[in-house]
C-alpha cells in the first residue's frame, strides 16, 4: 500500500498549509442508563482527542440532550458554509440505529434521523473528502444512501439486520489512541488504518468471549452504496480511505526540504519508496530469494538515506 | 439383537392366520443364518394386507421407510396396540431416533403398563445414552416377562458394559436356560472369553453351530474391546464380523470410527463412506465423514516421536507452545514410567469443541476434553472454550499418561486406575494444574457417596447420579495420590505391571499394597477424610458467608470484606471461580490501597489453580508495578498454559522477558505475537528482531527487521535497527 502511505504523507502536509478538516461527532440516546453513558463518553474521549492533537480544529460533538436532529441537522449546515472543496470532513456517529426493512434510522432524542435525510445534509458540504462513520446497530443500511464518490462510508454492521447494540466504536476510540493503529508507520492513522484496527478488534473480542458476532463493520470508498469486510486491491475498496487522515501527522515525519542537500535527499527518498512499491507490487512474479535481496537493497537504502535526512 | 419370538409375546401372530409364514418365522431363518429364505419369507410378509404385518416385511427388507410408513398406518388403525407401539418403537430405534423410540415405547406402556417388550425398548434406549435406568428397564421386563430371552441377554449385555464379568456370565447363563440358541447371550460369553485372550471359546462354537454367519456376535466383541479402549483388537473383530457378514453396517460403521480413531484416516473414509452410501447414517457415521472433510484445513508437524495437527488458522501460535510440551510429556512419562513408546504419539487439537466431540464417545456427564486412543491423542484447543474454563496443558499431561500406561499395559488397565493415574499426574506436574475440589465433589464427600474400589468403574461408565463421573474422576485422582504419598511411586509403577500381566484390581492392589480392596478402602477414606475435612465441615457456612462478600464490597465497606474474606478463604481454598474470596480480598486492599496485600491475595489465588486471564493479568501488571518482574513472569508464563491466544499476553511477557535477559523465551512471545496476527504487524516483527539481535542472532534479525520494513517503509526505529544490523 506504500503508492497509498505516500499520499497519505503529501495530504497529511498538505492539510497542515492549507486545507481544514471538520469533525462532528453526535451520539445518540442510550435507551437505558448503561448506554447512555458509555455513548457520551465515547464521545467525549473522540473530541478530546481531535481537539488535543488538533488544537484549533473544526470540532463539533453533540451528545446527550443536545445530539437533537435540528442540532445535528444545524452543524451540518454549518459545516456546509464553511468548507471549502479542499478540506476534509469527518462525520461520527454513535449509538443505536434502527431498520425497518425500508429504512434505516439513528436514534436520537426527539424524532430520529434517517439515512436518507443525513444523505440531504451532506450533500450541501463541499469538502472534496468526506469521512462517514457510522458506528450505530443496523448501519449497513445506511450504506445505499450515504453512498457518493470522494466519500467513505464505514458501518459498524454489514446491514440492517445486525441490530444488535455494537461495540465498534469502543475500538475505533482504541485506534486513535494506540500507536499500534499507525500499521505503516506513516506517524498518523488512516481511516483504512482505524477500521482495520476496530474492526480486527471487534472480531477479536467476540472470538475471546466465545459469543457469536452480531456486527462485522464494512467499507465503502467507491460510492458502491455496499461495503467490504475486507477493502483490498483485489476488490477495490480500501484506496480513498487509506489517504484519508484521521489524525494529523506527528512532528517526526514532516521533514523540512530547507537545503538544496536536503531537497536532494528527499527526492531520493522518493524514489526508493516508488521503487519499493513497485516491486511490492511485483513479489508474486519474482522469484522469492531475487525479491528478498532486492527489497532488502531498496529498505537498507532507504534507511540510510532516512539517516541522512535526519543528521 | 434377536427378535425372535418378540411377535408371539406381543400376540400379533393372530392376525397372521391367512400367511404360510409369520414374521417370527422369518426371523427365525435370520436368526440360523438363512438369509436368502429370510428375505423370501419378509418379502411374503411385505404383500401382507395388514400393515403391521406390512411393516415388518419392509424392516426385513431394509425399507425402513416403507415399514415406518405402515406402522403409522398400523398404530392409526388399532389405537389400543401396545405391541405395534413397541415394535414401531424399536424400528425407531435401529434407525437412530432413541428420542422418538421411547416416545412409543411409553405410549405402548400407558395401553399396557405391564408390556415387557416396551420395558425391554427403553432399556435398549436408555443404555444408547450409557443411563443407569436400562438395567433398571431391563430387569423390570424379565420381571413382568420371565421369559423374555431378549431382556436376559440385554442384562448380560450391560453386566459386561459395567465390566462386572462374573454377573454377565450369569446373566448370559440365565438367558441360556430360556434358550439355547440365544445367539446375542453366547456372544457375550464368547467376547468374555475373547477378551480374556482366549481365541478358542466353546461358546464362540456354539455360536457358529446356530448360525455359522452370525458377524453380529464378532460386532458385539468388537464393541466391548473399543469401550475397554482396546481400539486395535476392536477393528480386528469388526473386520471379522464384516467378513462374516458384509452389511452389518453398523459394524462397519464402527470399524470406520474406529479407524479414525487410530488416525488411519483414508481407510477410515472408505468405511464410512460404505455404510453412508448404504443408509446407514447414524450421527456418528455423518459426523466423522464431515470431520475428515475438515481434515484439509489442518496442517501437520513432525519432530521426534511427536505428530502434531493443528487447525491452520492457529497452528502458527499453538505450535509454540504445544509442540515443546508434548515433547516434554513423552521425555517425563519414558522416565517416570521406565518405558519407550514404540511408535510417535499423534496430537490432534480441536478448535471447535464438536469437531472433538464427534471423536469421543462412551462418557456420558462429562464434557470431555481429551481423549485417547492409543497412541493417538484429541483435545480441546484453548480457542474451543471460554478464556480460563479450561487449563490446556492438564489435558495435554491427563491423555498422555493415558497413552503411556495404556501402551504398558496393552489397554489392560481398569478405567479407574487408568483415569486417577491421569488425574494424579496432573497436580505431580505442578499443584496449581489439574481441577480443583468443585461444590459436586464436596457434596459427595458429605454424602459419603464414594464408591468402594471394585465399584469405581461404574462410577465413570454408568453414573447413578448427575455428578457421579465427575467425583468418579476426583476420587481415582485421590486414591492415587494416597498411594503414591503412602508406598510411593513405585507401587502405582508396580500396579501397571500388574495390570499389564492381566491381574485384576483385587490382584493388583495385593500385590503391591498387600492390602485386600475392603481394607484399602477403609485406610483411603480415613486419608481423604483428613485431607477434605476442612472444607467438607465449613462448606455450608463458608457458602452462606461467601455470598454476602460481593454485597459488602458494593457498599464500599472494605474493612468488612477483609475481615469477613479473611475469615472464611480458607474453609474452602480451592474455589477459584466467579466471585472467588482472593480476588474479593484483592479488590478491598486496592480500594484501600495496599498494594502489597492486593498482590498477595492475587498469587494465592494463581498458586491455587485460579485461572481467569484477566485476574492473572491484572495480577502480573501490579507485581510489574511493585518491581518484581521475575513474578510477572512467573503469572504471565502460567497463563499461557490456560489461554495463549491473547496477543497482549505475549507483547507482555516478551517485554518483561527481554528486559530481564531471557532473550530465548522472549523471541518465542514475540513469535507468538506476530503468530496472533496482530493489529500492527510492522512493529511486532520489529520486536521480533531486536529479541534476534539481542539473542545474537543477526541473520534472522535482519529477516525480521525488512518485514517490518516492508510493511512500513519509513518506520525509524526498524530502519535504525536495519542500520545496524548492516554494520
Amino acid at each position: 500500500m506504500r503508492p497509498l502511505a505516500l499520499s497519505v504523507l503529501y495530504l497529511f502536509a498538505a492539510m497542515g498549509l492549507h486545507a481544514a478538516t471538520f469533525y462532528i461527532t453526535a451520539a445518540g440516546l442510550g435507551g437505558e442508563p448503561d448506554y447512555d453513558k458509555r455513548f457520551q463518553m465515547w464521545s467525549a474521549d473522540i473530541d478530546k482527542t481531535l481537539r488535543s492533537t488538533e488544537p484549533g480544529a473544526n470540532v463539533t460533538t453533540l451528545s446527550g440532550a443536545e445530539a437533537t436532529r435540528a442540532k445535528l441537522e444545524a452543524a451540518l449546515a454549518d459545516v456546509a458554509k464553511q468548507a471549502r472543496p479542499e478540506d476534509a470532513f469527518v462525520l461520527m456517529l454513535i449509538g443505536h440505529g434502527t431498520f425497518d426493512g425500508e429504512e434505516y434510522k439513528f436514534n436520537i432524542p426527539g424524532p430520529d434521523i434517517s439515512a436518507t435525510q443525513l444523505a440531504n445534509c451532506l450533500r450541501g458540504i463541499r469538502a472534496e473528502r468526506q469521512l462517514v462513520v457510522d458506528m450505530s446497530s443496523a448501519s449497513g443500511a445506511a450504506q445505499q444512501a450515504l453512498a457518493q464518490k470522494n466519500r467513505i462510508v464505514i458501518t459498524a454492521t454489514q446491514s440492517g439486520n445486525e441490530r444488535n447494540a455494537t461495540l465498534f466504536a469502543r475500538f475505533w476510540i482504541q485506534a486513535l489512541h494506540d500507536p499500534g493503529a499507525d500499521a505503516d508507520k506513516s506517524g498518523g492513522v488512516s481511516a483504512l488504518e482505524a477500521f482495520r484496527y476496530a474492526s480486527q478488534k471487534t472480531a477479536e473480542f467476540y472470538e475471546t468471549e466465545k459469543r457469536i458476532a452480531t456486527e462485522h463493520a464494512v467499507l465503502d470508498d467507491t460510492a458502491q452504496g455496499k461495503g467490504v469486510r475486507n477493502p483490498s486491491p483485489e476488490n477495490g475498496e480500501g484506496m480513498l480511505a487509506a489517504s484519508f487522515p484521521l489524525l494529523p501527522l506527528g512532528a517526526e515525519t514532516t521533514t523540512q526540504a530547507n537545503t538544496p542537500a536536503k531537497r536532494k535527499l528527499l527526492a531520493r527518498k522518493e524514489q526508493l519508496e516508488s521503487a519499493i512499491d513497485r516491486l511490492k507490487y511485483q513479489k508474486s512474479a519474482i522469484p522469492e530469494d531475487e525479491y528478498k535481496k532486492q527489497i532488502g537493497a531498496l529498505l537498507l537504502e532507504l534507511a540510510r538515506t532516512q539517516a541522512e535526512l535526519d543528521r | 439383537m434377536n427378535q425372535t419370538s418378540m411377535l408371539v409375546a406381543t400376540g400379533l401372530l393372530a392376525s397372521l392366520a391367512s400367511f404360510a409364514q409369520t414374521p417370527d418365522d422369518c426371523q427365525a431363518f435370520r436368526h440360523h443364518g438363512k438369509q436368502d429364505q429370510a428375505r423370501q419369507c419378509f418379502t411374503g410378509l411385505s404383500r401382507s394386507t395388514n400393515p403391521a404385518i406390512a411393516a415388518e416385511g419392509y424392516w426385513g427388507l431394509d425399507d425402513y421407510q416403507q415399514a415406518n410408513t405402515l406402522f403409522r398406518t398400523a398404530a392409526g388403525r388399532d389405537k389400543a396396540s401396545a405391541a405395534i407401539r413397541v415394535r414401531w418403537g424399536m424400528l425407531f430405534l435401529e434407525r437412530f431416533n432413541p428420542q422418538e423410540a421411547a416416545n412409543l415405547f411409553q405410549e405402548a406402556l400407558l395401553i399396557d403398563r405391564n408390556n415387557a417388550d416396551a420395558y425391554l425398548g427403553l432399556a435398549k434406549t436408555a443404555a444408547e445414552g450409557f443411563e443407569n435406568k436400562a438395567e433398571e428397564f431391563a430387569k423390570k421386563a424379565i420381571q413382568l416377562n420371565p421369559k423374555l430371552v431378549a431382556a436376559q441377554e440385554f442384562l448380560a449385555y450391560l453386566a459386561l458394559e459395567d465390566n462386572n464379568v462374573p454377573r454377565a456370565s450369569e446373566q448370559a447363563e440365565k438367558a441360556l436356560q430360556i434358550s439355547p440358541e440365544a445367539l446375542d447371550a453366547l456372544s457375550v460369553l464368547a467376547t468374555i472369553d475373547w477378551m480374556a485372550d482366549k481365541t478358542n471359546s466353546p461358546w464362540a462354537d456354539r455360536i457358529w453351530k446356530i448360525n455359522p454367519s452370525y458377524g453380529q456376535a464378532y460386532s458385539t466383541a468388537g464393541h466391548f474391546f473399543v469401550i475397554n479402549r482396546r481400539y486395535r483388537e476392536g477393528i480386528q473383530f469388526y473386520r471379522k464380523a464384516l467378513q462374516l457378514e458384509p452389511n452389518l453396517w453398523e459394524a462397519r460403521s464402527q470399524l470406520g470410527a474406529n479407524l479414525m480413531r487410530l488416525g488411519d484416516y483414508t481407510a477410515a473414509r472408505q468405511e464410512l463412506e460404505k455404510a453412508y452410501a448404504a443408509g446407514y447414517r447414524n450421527a456418528q457415521t455423518v459426523n466423522s465423514l464431515r470431520l475428515l472433510d475438515s481434515y484439509k484445513n489442518y496442517e501437520t508437524f513432525r519432530s521426534g516421536d511427536a505428530v502434531l495437527r493443528l487447525q491452520k488458522k492457529e497452528s502458527a501460535l499453538l505450535k509454540l507452545y504445544f509442540q515443546p510440551e508434548l515433547e516434554r510429556d513423552i521425555a517425563y512419562y519414558e522416565r517416570k514410567y521406565q518405558m519407550k513408546l514404540k511408535e510417535p504419539v499423534q496430537l490432534e487439537v480441536y478448535p471447535d469443541h464438536e469437531d472433538f466431540a464427534v471423536r469421543t464417545m462412551g462418557l456420558p456427564g462429562l464434557g470431555a476434553l481429551g481423549a485417547t486412543f492409543d497412541t493417538v491423542v484429541a483435545m480441546d484447543s484453548p480457542s474451543a472454550r471460554p478464556p480460563g474454563e479450561f487449563h490446556w496443558a492438564t489435558t495435554l499431561r491427563h491423555e498422555m499418561s493415558h497413552v503411556f500406561v495404556l501402551t504398558a499395559t496393552d489397554d489392560r488397565v481398569p478405567r479407574w486406575f487408568a483415569e486417577g493415574l491421569a488425574v494424579h499426574e496432573e497436580t505431580v506436574a505442578s499443584p496449581d494444574w489439574g481441577d480443583r475440589m468443585t461444590p459436586d465433589v464436596i457434596a459427595a464427600l458429605q454424602q459419603k457417596k464414594l464408591l468402594p474400589l471394585l465399584d469405581l468403574d461404574k462410577g465413570f461408565v454408568r453414573p447413578s447420579y448427575p455428578d457421579q463421573v465427575v467425583v468418579s474422576y476426583f476420587e481415582a485422582g485421590k486414591i492415587c495420590d494416597y498411594i503414591s504419598h503412602k508406598w510411593g511411586d513405585a507401587a502405582l509403577l508396580g500396579m501397571i505391571h500388574s495390570f499389564a500381566n492381566h491381574k485384576n484390581t483385587t490382584e493388583a492392589i495385593q500385590e503391591n499394597l498387600h492390602l485386600q480392596p475392603a481394607a484399602f478402602d477403609q485406610m483411603f477414606l480415613t486419608w481423604i477424610d483428613g485431607q477434605t475435612k476442612n472444607t467438607v465441615q465449613h462448606f455450608d457456612e463458608w457458602k452462606k458467608r461467601a455470598k454476602g462478600l460481593p454485597a459488602l464490597a458494593k457498599q464500599q465497606r472494605y474493612d468488612d470484606v477483609i475481615r469477613e474474606g479473611t475469615a472464611i478463604r480458607d474453609w474452602y481454598p480451592d474455589y477459584v471461580e466467579e466471585n472467588s474470596v482472593y480476588e474479593m480480598l484483592a479488590d478491598a486492599y486496592l480500594a484501600k490501597g495496599d498494594k502489597k496485600d492486593a498482590i498477595s491475595q492475587l498469587e494465592r489465588y494463581r498458586d491455587i489453580g485460579g485461572r481467569n486471564p484477566a485476574t492473572l493479568k491484572k495480577l502480573a501488571q501490579a507485581e510489574q508495578q511493585a518491581g518484581n518482574a521475575v513474578a510477572a513472569i512467573d503469572t504471565l508464563s502460567r497463563l499461557n498454559y490456560i489461554y495463549p491466544e491473547d496477543g497482549d499476553l505475549h507483547k507482555r511477557l516478551g517485554d518483561l522477558l527481554i528486559a530481564a535477559g531471557k532473550t530465548d523465551t522472549s523471541i518465542r512471545e514475540y513469535k507468538a505475537v506476530l503468530a496472533w496476527q496482530p493489529v500492527d504487524p510492522a512493529n511486532s516483527h520489529y520486536e521480533l528482531a531486536r529479541a534476534l539481535n539481542t539473542a545474537h542472532r543477526a541473520g534472522e534479525a535482519r529477516d525480521e527487521v525488512l518485514q517490518a520494513l516492508e510493511l512500513a517503509p519509513n518506520y525509524k526505529p526498524a530502519q535504525q535497527l536495519l542500520l545496524q544490523l548492516t554494520k
